[in-house]
């Protein structure tokens, strides 16, 4: 690695799939067309909990054009699937358990003649009482909502904890004392382009599938898995993807099952894809959740000790969740030291949907509690809330909440310095103090952030590459992790060129298929630029070490006496070799210009049974500042600033980071404000982008960033992780400086006007 | 029924059933992949398309509407040479592009504000694109780079490829 970096951090760089969306011309799912396709429906449940007593597919097989139907008799095991439980079925089996549940999936000639397949199903369910509200869903006589409960316990999925010292003999003699309680709402990602698949049969009886998912191994597994095939029989290749945040796995190899299992029945291709409103019902979301913190701290608002209660909704399944549950834990008292500190986070069965992956992972709904709640606290000792938490954090040596040592270089302070400059922050806190006139009150708010590196305790997180140059001097790259705008093919395609000294341009990196690409885990936790980038790293350095070997033997010196200039080979007496004239002589002397690269998260290991241990082995960092105007009279929010930073480590394509914070920020605004997936006995609210509002361009404001870049020795060139957590200090700044604005506390996310404008008269 | 008009400046002519939308039309009946299906509401954009130089969302535009109109889909933005057009060049350097799918729409969007504004503020850029939704970039850089696609376009005298 040089000092020197020519294309990993150069602002110029471009995304390398830019060009074909600028033109339109990149190929999602849906524009996906093969002869003689089908087109798949699904048949899902009208209600939240219900027993299927009948289901006759009979008549849907005599609508003319329909050619297939599928329920759960048709899979392995009824289609019985997943991880970390196996709660789950590619279609119903014996209950339905939320309102968008799939039963039975039709294929027919046009998508009108498999909606009227749909319609003749004959479906008859009993309804069974409907389990909404998280806390009864705990007691005796709720009725259960999984087939079998996976600890014993009813309807607990997991019960997760933290426990390092005992809180309570310091809670009880701190000076001061807090106790709160948060609900955050669910979310819906609402990715622009729905969920979708298209199989198409193979003559060796398997299946190529074409899936707008996260994580094609683990689809491939899973569809192998009910499908009955090898994992060779099942082929998934993944085109660009239309957004995701978390949100294209779990159903998705439900679908890729289903039109996998239709493909091979019909022997034809079969195009399964969601509409809006079937994307809004089926698909998970964030856990809704409610979050109880105790922090006590002495006289001179030094923290003494905290404990967090957690309860998640993991809805009908538990997909991700008991996962989430974890990351929640191990964040849930915010990035502050204690003497001592535990968590008690649940996991809960309800029908309220179901929920999974959605960027933060659980950190998302921790910290915005835990920064909502700091906050407060500050205010309880009359600090200002960017000097209390300086006061308070953790920097590196410390120990985190979860007690386990800070090892590396933390950015926090210098985040936290940053908003507080660049916002103005002082001589706002006080103007914006005490406004009487008019109906608008503006105000201005802080919120940081720790959230930890890769997958943690949740499992062996690594990553695999491949590298080859073809006789015509092509490169091509190819990684099993994805790319569904995040920008991970620009970064891996940087960080190849650095190594290799060649123009990214001459780079084309693949998307996934498991057919050409390595096993790489799932492409999650905002893990892909630190593993799959040093996986990459890795396997370029095995190439370029073996074009090395090529120069030396053709200017007739050691391999170690090379060294590089951009693309030339400079050996110690001869003129310099081209790039191309090293490939040249390489493949004149039979070397293999392939090379494979794996690299591993350094081990960690968090004990589940004591709540102790290292839960990751580093840690990103940030700040935000927000600066809003509430209009008194309505109670509505206008964020009219935010001001961010960051340290993801050394940034490798600028241009895309600058976009995931942004992006992030707009999700935070969501988040705190306007979103909000609501359920009410069970049924979802919102069916629409008017039923649910994302933030519009008007709704999100004019940002200014800044990355601090701490370096991280074992990141490619430095680099940690960013895509997550840039989301997560949004709300709970918007939070904050709706207090700031009008001295109303925020107890529930997102703010309804509705709410806010009530509290605001009671206060008055 | 039968509808006539003109795509990207080809003459086309096409019989579909009466409801059939313009989004439909452009898809299933005309191959043109780049207009995009979002949320078939009208909601979120992703369809724009413009309509006699007026933004339209293709999946709420009835076949009739656009009888005898002129209609250009992303698939008609681009240089001289077939290559990115100014605007298209603008988002590729601003990092306006992240999961790419609203994009279609959203330089349609910028394209049809240009034709009306050509010296748009960052005011003015935002309230023309808000019927766009885009749930990755947060708008920032695509601002940015319809901002910079007007200046120079402006500077140019209105003239672009």
């Amino acid at each position: 690695m040089t000092d020197e970096l020519k294309f990993v951090g150069n602002p110029d760089n471009k995304a390398v799939d830019a060009l074909e969306k600028v033109m339109g011309k990149a190929r999602y799912v849906g524009d996906l067309v093969f002869p003689g396709m089908l087109h798949a429906k699904l048949l899902t449940s009208p209600i939240p909990h219900g027993r299927i007593v009948k289901l006759n597919t009979a008549p849907a097989l005599e609508v003319p054009g329909v050619k297939a139907v599928l329920t759960s008799e048709d899979f392995v095991d009824h289609g019985a699937w997943g991880w970390p439980v196996r709660d789950i079925y590619v279609l119903a089996y014996q209950k339905v358990r939320y309102v968008g549940d799939p039963i039975a999936v039709v294929a027919a000639e046009t998508p009108e003649d498999a909606e009227a397949g749909v319609e003749a199903i004959e479906l008859e369910l009993e309804t069974l009482p409907v389990v909404s509200d998280m806390t009864r869903a705990l007691e005796k006589e709720t009725p259960l909502i999984p087939l079998t409960p996976p600890l014993g316990k009813g309807n607990l999925a997991d019960h997760l904890i933290v426990r390092n010292g005992d809180p309570h003999p310091l809670l009880k003699k701190a000076d001061v004392k807090l106790k709160r309680s948060y609900h955050l709402l669910h979310q819906e990602h609402a990715y622009l382009e729905t969920e979708g698949v298209v199989a198409i049969p193979q003559p060796d009886g398997g299946v190529t599938v074409f899936a707008n998912n996260q994580s094609p191994f683990i689809n491939r597994d899973t569809a192998a898995e009910v499908l009955g095939l090898s994992t060779e029989l099942v082929r998934i290749i993944q085109p660009p993807v239309g957004g995701s945040f978390g949100g294209k796995d779990d159903h998705v190899y439900q679908f890729t099952a289903q039109a996998g299992k239709l493909a091979i029945l019909t022997g034809k291709p079969v195009s399964l894809i969601l509409d809006r409103k079937q994307s809004f019902h089926t698909s998970y979301k964030r856990q809704g959740s409610v979050v109880t913190l105790e922090v006590g701290a002495d006289k001179d608002g030094n923290l003494l000790a905290g404990h967090g209660d957690m309860v998640m909704d993991s809805g009908a399944y538990v997909s991700m969740t008991t996962l989430a549950g974890f990351r929640a834990s191990m964040h849930l008292l915010g990035t502050y030291r204690y003497q001592a500190a535990t968590v008690d986070t649940d996991v809960v069965y309800t029908n309220n949907g179901y929920s999974g992956a959605f960027r933060g992972f659980g950190n998302t709904q921790a910290a915005a509690a835990s920064e909502m709640f700091i906050d407060e606290l500050a205010a309880e000792f009359e600090k200002d809330p960017i000097d209390f938490r300086l006061q308070n954090c953790i920097v590196k040596g410390n120990k985190a909440f979860t007690g386990n040592t800070i090892a590396h270089d933390a950015g926090l302070i210098r985040s936290l310095e940053w908003v507080r400059e660049h916002s103005g922050w002082e001589k706002k806190r006080r103007s914006f103090a005490g406004q009487t006139k008019g109906n608008l009150r503006q105000g201005i708010g802080v919120a940081c952030y720790f959230h930890g590196s890769g997958l943690g305790g949740e499992g062996t997180d690594y990553a695999r590459a491949t590298i080859t140059i073809e006789r015509d001097h092509t490169i091509t790259l190819q990684s099993g992790l994805t790319d569904y705008g995040q920008g991970s093919r620009t970064v891996f395609t940087l960080i190849a060129a650095e190594v290799l000294g060649v123009d990214p341009k001459q780079i084309y990196m693949l998307r996934p298929d498991t057919q050409t690409a390595l096993e790489s885990g799932p492409t999650v936790a905002s893990r892909a630029s630190i593993v799959g980038g040093n996986a990459t790293r890795i396997a370029t350095e095995k190439l370029e070490n073996v074009l090395r070997l090529a120069a030396s033997d053709k200017m007739d010196c050691s391999a170690e006496q090379i060294h590089r200039q951009g693309d030339k080979f400079i050996g110690p007496n001869e003129e310099p070799m081209s790039f191309n004239d090293v490939v040249d002589h390489a493949f004149e002397i039979g070397l293999q210009l392939y090379a494979q690269g794996y690299w591993q998260i350094p081990e960690i290991h968090w004990d589940f049974e004591t709540g102790t241990g290292i839960p990751y082995f580093t840690y990103s960092y940030g700040a935000q500042v927000a600066q809003v105007e509430v209009d008194i009279n309505s109670g509505s929010v206008r964020v009219e600033h935010i001001w961010a930073a960051h340290d993801g480590g050394k940034i490798i394509f600028p241009k895309g980071a600058h976009g995931q914070l942004l992006g992030g920020i707009a999700q935070g605004i969501g988040f705190g404000l306007m979103e909000g997936f609501e359920f009410i006995d069970g049924y979802p609210q919102s069916k629409d982008f008017k039923t649910y509002h994302i933030p519009n361009a008007l709704e999100v404001p004019e940002i200014e960033t800044h990355f601090i870049e701490s370096r991280l020795e074992e990141g490619p060139f430095g680099a940690k992780n960013l895509a997550e957590p840039v989301m997560i200090a949004t709300a709970p700044a918007i939070a904050n400086a709706v207090f700031h604005a009008t001295g109303v506390r925020a107890c529930q996310l997102p703010i309804r006007a509705a709410w806010l404008k009530e509290q605001i008269a009671a206060n008055a | 029924m039968k509808v006539s008009f003109v795509v990207n400046g080809e003459d086309v002519s096409v019989d579909v059933p009466k409801k059939t939308t313009l989004l439909t039309i452009l898809r299933k009946y005309l191959g043109l992949m780049g207009t995009k299906i979002g949320c078939e509401n009208g909601d979120c954009g992703a369809c724009s398309v413009l309509v006699d130089g007026e933004l339209k969302k293709s999946c709420v535009t009835l076949a009739r509407q656009v009888d005898g109109c002129s209609v250009t889909t992303i698939e008609g933005i681009h240089d001289g040479s077939g290559g990115p057009n100014d605007m298209q060049t603008a988002f590729m350097e601003y990092g306006a592009t992240q999961c790419g799918y609203c994009t279609p729409g959203m330089i349609l969007a910028a394209e049809a504000l240009l034709l009306k504004n050509p010296h748009p503020t960052r005011q003015e850029i935002r309230v023309a694109i808000k019927d766009n939704l885009c749930r990755c970039t947060g708008y920032q850089q695509i601002v940015d780079a319809i901002e910079a696609a007007a200046a120079d376009r402006a500077a140019k005298g209105g003239h672009h490829d």
